[in-house]
């Protein structure tokens, strides 16, 4: 230490070419030089090596669901310009350009498309005054009791920012209800009918609590997704990050506790379902109405590198090794068509897909080429057979 | 780092608006623009909404990516700007001080297959980054991490090539010394 300090030339031009060798700046002359520098002084050695390791070592960037979080905020504020449809996009690049500031009113006096309008009049007739919290900067924030309901119809999706600046997606064909009194006093609670995705602020003082029909999560300060539709046969609840604590609406004396990457699963019918293990039937003949759940990893597809658990979060349909019955479900809500199968033997292939920006068309084109079947798109409806 | 090649293919898809090139320039970029402009803003919601301007920014002039020489550069240049615009908004322009920027340094994890550098010696290698002056650990924090040439770091902090180089010297040296240390009392 006592020697660094020292003013020593040939070590001052040793640090320059060791900072130049590892940012790849070095000329092989120079790098000639330092490796003479270092055989003329040993001590020196065991540094440089220990200097080189540390710079081959990435720092962790184990934050993807961040950066994935931000990226979805990011699209979702400035949705008026990225769900455009393509032939609009260039009659309209120069009056893009020119505003700065995002903001939604502007899109109502700019030349988009109807469609554009319609959806921007969505979002305000169904998130109304929670949408102004999403806008920084805007004072007026909404004072009115009563219960708040954000509503999204098949075909779209929408995020809200809470009182509490926890931030929700709300997958297609969903709806999250809370108390506007009471919600952020002791306990922040809503209802949730469909499928939403949860990043919660962190509060221990005050619990963030999610009733759906079939469980209550109970969480502090998290990152989960979690499905109850009342047309599906599953509930779901998938944690990204944090701990919640799940308790079964049938039986609440009993919570289970969910760590990172795993999610837990309930039957959504009533008793009596077909397709479950035996061991859980015979003790079914004993204890009346239990609600079959159980808890497994998160795992990224292999082939897509993603987690179908919150790819809708990333804009994509996804599913894997899912029957047509249901996947036809999702469909309607993801494109807001009703789709019907008319052929009973198909409602139980088994398909993989993923899809960003096919249309239903597409989609079933691509289905088609797996294991074959026929359609036909009306103007609101689709049916297979 | 993402080399410049994919980079350059990656701004020719957004060119033709390919939202799935956007998204990774995004997902690859994000993360690394957020600590640059954190070390200014000290608030992660500005820095959210910063960095999301400098890539609707992008979006926006999609149509002229072929003006964008070096779209890394660009990035960090735009994301200065912002962040420079913002503070001067907020009438906080002092802190665009070099001098008063606080990068947060990612851990520098124990990789299993260093032959070298055991678990505590990187908690010292940690702090002695974390200890090192504001503009120091910004300039070995953007060529180290961010992957930036010393040209590009001078460009973008409007310094000259020298002073990067006797910075990036200086940090180098100082994180030496903590390691030394530890070789002499273990």
């Amino acid at each position: 230490m006592v020697m660094l300090n020292e003013p020593n030339p040939s070590q001052n031009k040793f640090w320059s070419l060791l900072s130049k060798k590892l940012s790849s700046e070095a000329t092989s002359e120079e790098l000639e030089e330092l490796q003479s520098i270092l055989l003329s002084t040993p001590d020196l050695h065991s540094q440089a090596d220990i200097l080189t390791e540390m710079w081959q070592q990435q720092g962790v960037i184990n934050k993807s669901i961040t950066s994935e979080g931000a990226y979805m905020r990011h699209i979702m504020k400035h949705k008026d310009e990225f769900f455009v449809e393509e032939d609009s996009i260039e009659t309209n690049s120069d009056d893009i350009v020119s505003e700065a500031s995002p903001g939604f009113f502007r899109s109502l006096f700019s030349t988009k498309r109807l469609f554009i309008l319609s959806f921007l009049a969505f979002i305000i007739l169904t998130t109304g005054a929670i949408y102004l919290l999403t806008q920084k900067n805007d004072a007026k924030l909404p004072t009115e009791k009563g219960i708040s309901s954000i509503v999204t119809k098949n075909g779209n999706r929408t995020k809200v920012v809470l009182p509490d600046g926890s931030q929700v997606w709300l997958n297609a064909g969903s709806n999250l209800d809370y108390d506007n009194s009471t919600f952020n006093n002791e306990l922040r609670e809503v209802s949730l009918n469909g499928e939403a995705y949860f990043d919660v602020t962190k509060d221990p003082e005050k619990p963030f609590i999610i009733h759906t029909k079939k469980m209550d999560i109970k969480v502090l300060g998290t990152v989960f997704n979690v499905r109850s539709y009342s047309d599906e046969k599953i509930a779901e609840a998938a944690l990204i990050k944090g701990s919640i604590e799940v308790t079964l609406t049938d039986r609440k004396d009993q919570k289970i506790i969910l760590k990172p990457n795993e999610k837990i699963s309930i039957s959504n019918e009533e008793p009596k379902s077909e397709k479950k293990p035996e061991k859980i039937s015979s003790v079914k003949a004993v204890a009346v109405r239990i609600p079959q759940f159980e808890v497994n990893d998160l795992k990224p597809n292999p082939t897509y590198n993603i987690i179908g658990e919150i790819a809708w979060t990333q804009n994509k349909l996804f599913f894997e090794d899912e029957i047509f019955e249901d996947i036809v479900l999702r469909m309607e809500r993801w494109f807001g068509k009703k789709v019907t199968i008319a052929n009973e033997s198909l409602k139980n292939v088994h398909y993989t897909g993923n899809y960003e920006n096919e249309t239903l068309e597409e989609v079933l084109l691509s289905l088609k080429l797996s294991k074959s079947f026929n359609f036909r798109i009306g103007n609101d409806n689709v049916v297979i057979y | 780092m993402k080399r410049t090649e994919d980079l350059i293919s990656l701004g020719e898809r957004i060119a033709k608006d390919d939202q799935l090139a956007y998204r990774q320039l995004f997902i690859l970029f994000y993360n690394k623009l957020s600590r640059f402009v954190m070390g200014f803003t000290k608030s992660k919601e500005l820095t959210e909404e910063i960095v999301s301007d400098v890539f609707i920014n992008i979006w926006r002039r999609r149509k002229n990516m072929e003006e964008i020489k070096n779209l890394k550069l660009y990035l960090y240049v735009s994301a200065k700007n912002t962040t420079f615009n913002y503070l001067k908004k907020l009438h906080r322009e002092n802190l665009t001080d070099l001098d008063s920027v606080e990068i947060e340094p990612e851990d520098p994890f124990a990789d299993p297959g260093a032959a070298m550098i055991t678990r505590e010696m990187n908690l010292k290698l940690k702090a002695a980054i974390n200890e090192l002056p504001p503009r120091c650990k910004l300039i070995f924090t953007l060529i180290k991490e961010d992957g930036m040439t010393y040209k590009q770091t001078a460009t973008l902090l409007n310094i000259s090539e020298s002073t990067v180089e006797n910075q990036l010297s200086i940090a180098l040296k100082k994180i030496s010394s903590a390691i030394r240390y530890t070789f002499r009392h273990n």
